[in-house]
């Protein structure tokens, strides 16, 4: 009887790669360049152009610079004067993710979109009909450039997260030459998956920040190989439970994250990033009255209603906190967000200055399931119809041709939402419905 | 001051008058506090949070008169953890001295001038029957809402109807109402609101009495029940005109025996999770009940029931449906619908003092 060995227990792996990452290169600087071919070749920054901005997305030419996306405009600006900023359409973004998602969705149903330029695609069912997964993701890449003239990248691997690896491998990299092209698909066979991961930093790992790398080279863990070389009690003892087994089984290949298609939202929010920080209770309001406004929009739009509404303040010096309530019965409507808002900002003062200020909704569920009031059957429909004639007259007319009155301004209504919004210092994912509060640590 | 008592009648005041002393910071740091005033054999501990005041007296040995206030949580730990048997407690200037056998405890007291003058209250009583008020305390105050951003709808309004009292609750999602007739305690037309924290602190207090006193002043309102008298601010304001939530007339009723309905109820509710409702299919001869949580699961139960009206389906929040039946005397009980969207009224067989109204949840 042989003894049982470290990786018995472990959870299957797939005998072939058949799960890909696509992740789109540059992606919001591609698709400028589409609309302005003038600037290709030029370094080009996406992102916040305020005091408090930050980089969204950078070309390969501002890459060389050292510009990166999360980094603090100002800082970009300092590294690469010459850079060309935009501001950034989400909408248009938008547009181009979703034609490119349904290329995905030609290939197989089992895609899962991590945000508007990656997804995870499990290509096993479809290996039959299109060939193996290899070709596949070179076919996906030929049709992505064809049908977009967009450049993506594939990895190709047994895992999510090795494929996620992989997809980096495969991207373009910056150089003060101009952009070398990578491989654009590379693909990690199951048998060759430790070989891969091996001689990778171990900040690689899903799941490793500063102060689990900090341990980790304590222990004179540097690389994924010297992780996998760790008996599991070692990393348990040093890391706790959760998390030693975790990187046990990341450093070993083994990730059984299924592909899930259609991940729903777990929260819908919007917060901004002010240039300068607020003192007063009554500025503060007035943005709340806006984020009521397009945080209902959303949810009506999705279908949705929330129970639990969270307010967040990050002050000037950083320190952040969140007050959230829960609400009897869903709401999709701006009136009772604002009123829940309103009451949980009350517990906060102020007065030191605050730099962020954010409204989100979660415990959602379908819209049509709705407790009613007394008041409604004794009186009619209130805020309820209210919302979706607000709706109604937005799709016909524009996001600005009605609003909350405190949003009107000398030079006419300017209403809140994702469009308007400037990337702050949380960068994309604060303004991403879909992945906010359910992405994975290795999202980005 | 200074006085000895047996350790647990003085745990049970100190525990009593601790429920209205506030947890959460307060702007009055003296109200942290408890106030023991002793006179003669007489001691009377204080708690309040200025708009809940609970007050008990308790019998001791006196040995010297006066007024202390002592850290509330402190005290009552103390006092809990002695040893059973005779507890010595002497006061001076700014040092409480807590004593049983052989344990000894010093704590710094709070000056005594710092706590708020509370009301007095009204010279005019009036008695109820415990065990009616505390039924229809039971009945009414949980469906008040506890909300504190609709003050309001946070009380309980308490009205003179007819030669009686009626006590009436809602939250907005639900309407309580009851009547104790021939219990007049109001001048006709009278009303007043009362916070049903309050009356919740009063419930507690009602198992064991034989009568309540009730004493109502301008602003506030007293209980007294034994040595305890519980005393709040009354809510000001106008309560929302309860009468026209209630419809004239209701086309469906279905009448089903209550013990039934409720353990059919608190099965299916299982699988009612994350804010879905339960389903009431009403049939001429029975109700069909149904929870379906998407990715969980579902359940299905059908009892006999005699249903005059048309067949209709009407989806309500289990709990709250749950607690309007559970207050619900008698063995039978009538759910009276108009449609889907519409309030449904639940009552008693052959009890018309009271009545729960439930708006139902939209399922579309």
């Amino acid at each position: 009887m042989s003894p049982a060995g470290p990786a018995s227990d472990l959870p299957e792996q797939r005998p072939t790669a058949t799960i890909l990452h696509v992740d789109m290169d540059a992606f919001f600087v591609s698709v400028e360049l589409l609309d302005r071919p003038d600037l290709r070749g030029r370094p080009v920054v996406v992102g916040g152009d305020g005091d408090r901005g930050v980089v969204a997305a950078a070309s390969y030419e501002a890459r060389a610079y050292g510009v990166h996306s999360a980094m603090p405009s100002a800082r970009a600006r300092r590294l690469c004067p010459q850079a060309v900023f935009l501001a950034g359409r989400y909408h248009r973004y938008a547009e181009v993710s979703r034609r490119v998602m349904a290329i995905f969705r030609d290939v197989t149903p089992l895609v899962e979109p991590l945000s508007l330029d990656e997804a995870f695609l499990d290509v096993a069912g479809a290996e039959r009909r299109l060939g193996p997964a290899p070709a596949i993701a070179h076919h996906l890449r030929e049709r992505v450039l064809d049908e977009e003239r967009l450049t993506c990248s594939v990895g190709v691997a047994g895992t999510k997260f090795v494929a996620k690896l992989a997809s980096e491998a495969a991207k373009p990299k910056a150089s003060p030459h101009g952009p070398r092209f990578g491989p654009g698909v590379v693909v990690v066979a199951p048998e060759d998956t430790l070989g891969f991961l091996r001689p990778l930093p171990v900040q690689a790992l899903w799941g490793v920040g500063p102060a689990t790398l900090a341990k980790l080279h304590r222990m004179g863990v540097t690389t994924v190989g010297d992780l996998a070389a760790l008996p599991e009690a070692n990393l348990v003892a040093a890391l706790g439970r959760s998390q030693g087994r975790h990187l046990h089984l990341l450093a070993n290949g083994h990730d059984p994250r299924a592909v899930e298609p259609e991940r729903r939202a777990k929260s819908i929010g919007h917060e901004e990033t002010y240039a300068r920080d607020h003192h007063l209770r009554s500025t503060l309001d007035r943005e709340l009255v806006g984020f009521a406004d397009a945080v209902a929009a959303r949810l009506r739009a999705e279908g949705l209603a929330g129970r639990t509404v969270q307010v967040k303040v990050r002050f000037g010096d950083f320190r952040t906190i969140t007050r959230a309530t829960t609400l009897p019965t869903p709401v999709d409507d701006a009136a009772s967000l604002l009123h829940a808002g309103r009451a949980l900002l009350d517990q906060v003062d102020p007065s030191p200055g605050v730099r962020l200020l954010g409204l989100s909704v979660s415990g959602l569920s379908e819209a049509g399931v709705r407790q009613l009031t007394l008041e409604e059957a004794a009186k009619g429909p209130g805020w309820e119809r209210a919302g979706r004639t607000v709706d109604e007259i937005r799709a016909r007319f524009g996001a600005d041709a009605i609003g909350p009155a405190v949003l009107g301004g000398p030079d006419g209504l300017h209403v809140k939402g994702r469009h308007r919004q400037q990337w702050g210092p949380g960068g994309r994912s604060g303004d991403e419905p879909s992945t906010q509060g359910d992405r994975g640590p290795d999202g980005g | 001051m200074k006085f000895r008592c047996e350790r647990d009648p003085l745990v049970e005041a100190l525990n009593a008058a601790s429920r209205a002393v506030t947890t959460r910071g307060s702007s009055l740091p003296v109200l942290s506090g408890l106030r023991l005033e002793l006179h003669g054999d007489q001691l009377q501990v204080t708690g309040s949070d200025l708009d809940l005041t609970i007050s008990v007296r308790a019998a001791v040995s006196g040995d010297a008169d006066g007024v202390a206030v002592v850290p509330a949580k402190l005290l009552s730990d103390i006092v809990r953890a002695l040893p059973p048997g005779a507890v010595t407690v002497e006061i001076d200037d700014d040092e409480a001295r807590i004593g049983s056998g052989r344990s000894q405890f010093a704590v710094r007291t709070i000056p005594a001038h710092e706590y708020p003058q509370l009301p007095e209250p009204a010279e005019s009583s009036v008695s109820l029957d415990a065990g009616a008020f505390a039924e229809a305390l039971r009945q009414v105050v949980a469906a008040a809402s506890n909300d504190e951003s609709r003050p309001i709808l946070t009380g309980v309004l308490m009205a003179a109807e007819g030669d009686g009292l009626r006590l009436v609750a809602t939250d907005s999602y639900r309407l309580a109402v009851r009547d104790l007739p021939g219990t007049s305690v109001l001048a006709e037309g009278q009303q007043v609101l009362v916070p049903s924290t309050a009356l919740r602190e009063l419930s507690r207090l009602l198992s064991s009495a034989e009568a309540v006193t009730l004493r109502l002043g301008e602003r506030d309102v007293a209980f007294e029940v034994d040595d305890v008298r519980v005393t709040s601010r009354l809510i000001e304001g106008d309560f929302p005109n309860y009468r026209g939530l209630i419809p004239n007339a209701h086309p469906n009723r279905l009448t089903v025996g209550r013990e039934q309905l409720l353990e059919a109820l608190r099965r299916v509710r299982l699988l009612a999770r994350e804010a879905t409702p339960v389903r009431l299919v009403l049939k001429a001869d029975s109700v069909e009940l149904l929870a379906i949580t998407q990715d969980v699961g579902q359940a299905h139960e059908e009892l006999d029931a005699k249903h005059d009206g048309d067949e209709l389906t009407v989806a309500f929040n289990p709990e709250y449906l749950i607690a309007g039946i559970d207050v619900t005397p008698g063995d039978e009980i009538t759910l009276e619908t108009i449609d889907a969207l519409k309030p449904a009224l639940i009552r008693g067989v052959d009890t018309p003092e009271f009545l729960y109204l439930l708006m139902p949840v939209r399922v579309s």
